[in-house]
């Protein structure tokens, strides 16, 4: 529904867009569907004009149809992968994360969503050469942890310095900011993050459930529009720049008791890939550190398929995160 | 080119105006009010505001991060120190104390000293920046009642002699002048909020609280639990509410550089055929925190358990409570401490302390 406004296109002036409004044609659908020889005499204006002026907004306003080789080809060409740097979970996601396409992780509180979002960041930013996008709603990003993953990673200091500066880090925290931060990273496009270094092969969002979920529910009857915005400006972004997208979800209990990931059945259909993260069940409060991940919906492998990785890096060890978190020996001796 | 239905307008008005065929904002600020009502079919007030709201979104790009954001390592030059917790081992498991400009949630049973440790971090945070401190002041929102003056003004006695024992330069016997117990208290602005929607009303309006006193860098709820605990038959309006509660109070500790606390009750849960204790207010509320603390009994000694943390790991550490407020845990001999402790053990864990954590301190502080 696109108003019809005059210097909308040559030819479409003031006296034209007023004439035009008499006879009852507001919009550019109307002017399309009406017939152009009736409404030519009755708004008394020239036949040739009115069909110059409406093939302008025709070509103006369609979509234009791709074949399917040329998409084919295009796939072919321009998808990357993009390594989360766990292999277990690369395994899971056959190879990592692929351009043009999302991938969820959801997971309880402490589960290591955002660990493994630091670590695709981190290994973008140094392994790659590439820019990061890293949208914070939850404070949950420590600039800290990321140097540390880099120091295990890196020894030269101007190295480190130039991978944290290929992430760019936006922090958002209600779904309007949200809303506009990705508006603006589609209309800057990637040159706008890349500072020169490389464009950009990563959007994090972490987390998105936490900015929809109060605009859910209730009274409320825009949180589930203002959600599939999110999801279509999301797409857009991942399929026009060829980014890899990463979202992180919490977890809800559902009927039976079993854990689903959050923000309901809408959501589920957004992303093409879906990770569920679990504690491996230990004694007490203090668990230990590795995790279960499970492969929920998957286009490319069978779904339920888990694979195990370690929070904690040990020496020689190839299932864990890059770097050992700060530990602290328990002093209850 | 932004889109209208991406605005932060209420819904009844973008209704009218999609209907009649605005796309883009750009659109609605490029013609007159009285142009748009007509257009539009809205009221003359209600154009006045929707141009209003859309170019106050023009004006502040930064807000809300809506602008060019920054890259990690300006925010890795922007790091603020942390708020110390007189207790070192904790402060180590912290990675230096609790920080600033995240929140973090305390959970434990009554008695274990929840409440303790939030007064002991009002007294922390006030300590001058050549201690080691952050020279900040305090916002305590009491929900419960259970703050007793007379217990903050202890405190604050043993910190200002644990400091005066400390120092060491002209500069720090200057800024000893200004630390003294009456400067701590009044320092420390109280609130108090007898239900959940003066909680909400009190949040909503500690922006502007926090705008007008720049030097407040700690906000402490005690405890956010107890409001939230009772009046609700919908517990999914409480969820709701909850999450939108713990956004505010994240963007409040991001844009105002402030330290969040709160306090959070511990409650029985079925599972796996067993009943354990859980932090309260469901499980979605466990991601709403930067960070989580457990604080529980262990074989007769007081820990304190990282339980979330995006910077470090999870560790335990023994703290115990005594007169003097929030310290570390005295030597394995001694039993349990309460505030009732004979005058012996007490000189004892208070020269331990004193010369544990006041020693360490600064040094670690620097190596950071």
């Amino acid at each position: 529904m696109v108003v019809l406004r005059e210097g909308m296109c040559p030819g479409l002036e003031e006296n034209i867009v007023r004439d035009l409004r008499a006879a009852n044609i507001t919009t550019v659908e109307d002017l399309v569907a009406s017939d152009s020889e009736e409404l030519a005499q009755k708004c008394s204006l020239s036949y040739k004009a009115l069909l110059a002026i409406r093939r302008v907004l025709l070509a103006q306003h369609t979509a234009f149809p791709v074949s399917g080789a040329d998409l084919y080809e295009e796939l072919l060409s321009s998808t990357a992968i993009v390594s989360t740097s766990i292999p277990s979970l690369d395994k899971l996601l056959d190879s990592g994360l692929y351009t043009g396409e999302i991938t969820e992780l959801s997971g309880g509180p402490g589960t290591g969503k955002s660990q493994v979002c630091f670590a695709a960041a981190v290994h973008t930013a140094h392994r790659l050469k590439q820019s990061v996008i890293y949208i914070d709603t939850t404070g949950g990003l420590s600039a800290s942890r990321l140097l540390q993953m880099l120091q295990v990673q890196t020894d030269h200091v101007e190295e480190q310095m130039e991978a944290l500066q290929r992430i760019r880090v936006f922090r958002v925290f209600d779904i309007f900011s949200l809303l506009g931060c990705l508006h603006t990273i589609r209309c800057g496009g990637p040159q706008q993050a890349s500072l020169g270094a490389g464009s950009v092969k990563a959007v994090i969002v972490d987390s998105v459930s936490a900015i929809i979920s109060p605009t859910l529910g209730g009274k409320q009857n825009e949180g589930m529009s203002l959600m599939m915005q999110v999801a279509g400006a999301l797409k857009t972004i991942a399929k026009d720049f060829n980014v890899a997208v990463l979202v992180t979800n919490h977890v809800t209990r559902g009927a039976g008791g079993e854990l689903q990931a959050g923000l309901g059945l809408t959501w589920s259909h957004v992303p093409r890939t879906r990770l569920l993260l679990e504690r491996s069940r230990g004694p007490g409060p203090l668990l230990g550190s590795t995790r279960t991940a499970t492969l929920v919906k998957s286009s490319r492998q069978p779904c339920h398929i888990k694979a195990q990785f370690d929070l904690n890096w040990g020496s020689g060890s190839e299932e864990g995160l890059p770097g050992r978190k700060r530990a602290r020996d328990s002093s209850d001796s | 080119m932004k889109p209208v239905s991406a605005s932060p307008l209420s819904p009844s008005v973008k209704v009218k105006l999609l209907n009649a065929g605005f796309l883009t904002s750009e659109e609605l600020l490029q013609l007159k009010p009285l142009q748009l009502s007509k257009e539009g079919g809205l009221s003359l007030e209600e154009a006045l505001e929707v141009q209003q709201i859309l170019r106050e979104g023009v004006d502040l790009p930064g807000e809300g991060g809506a602008g060019l954001g920054s890259t990690a390592l300006e925010l890795l030059q922007q790091e603020e120190r942390s708020i110390v917790t007189f207790c070192s081992s904790l402060d180590a498991a912290l990675g230096g104390g609790v920080p600033v400009g995240k929140t973090t949630e305390l959970c434990g049973t009554p008695g274990m000293g929840k409440t303790q440790l939030c007064l002991q971090l009002c007294i922390d945070v006030q300590i001058p920046e050549c201690f080691g401190g952050l020279g900040g002041e305090a916002v305590f929102v009491d929900t419960e009642g259970s703050l007793v003056v007379q217990r903050v003004a202890d405190m604050a006695q043993a910190a200002v002699q644990h400091c005066c024992l400390q120092d060491q330069d002209a500069e720090q016997r200057d800024a000893l002048k200004d630390f003294t117990t009456e400067s701590l208290l009044g320092h420390l602005y109280l609130m108090r909020c007898h239900d959940y929607v003066e909680l909400l009303a009190q949040v909503q309006l500690l922006p502007d609280f926090l705008v007008k006193n720049p030097k407040v860098r700690l906000l402490v709820i005690d405890s956010l639990a107890f409001p939230f605990r009772r009046h609700f038959e919908d517990l999914s309006v409480r969820t709701r509410l909850l999450s939108g509660l713990a956004q505010q109070l994240i963007r409040m500790a991001s844009q105002h550089r402030v330290a969040v606390v709160w306090t959070n009750q511990m409650t029985s849960q079925l599972r796996g055929g067993q009943w354990e204790l859980v932090p309260a207010l469901g499980e979605s509320w466990g991601h709403s925190a930067t960070q989580r603390l457990l604080l529980h009994w262990s074989g007769g000694r007081r820990l304190a358990s990282v339980f979330k943390s995006p910077s470090q790991s999870e560790s335990s550490v023994a703290y115990s409570v005594t007169r003097e407020g929030f310290r570390d845990a005295g030597p394995l001999a001694s039993s349990p401490s309460g505030r009732e402790q004979d005058s012996s053990s007490q000189s004892e864990s208070k020269q331990d302390s004193s010369s544990q954590s006041g020693s360490k301190r600064p040094r670690t502080q620097e190596g950071q």
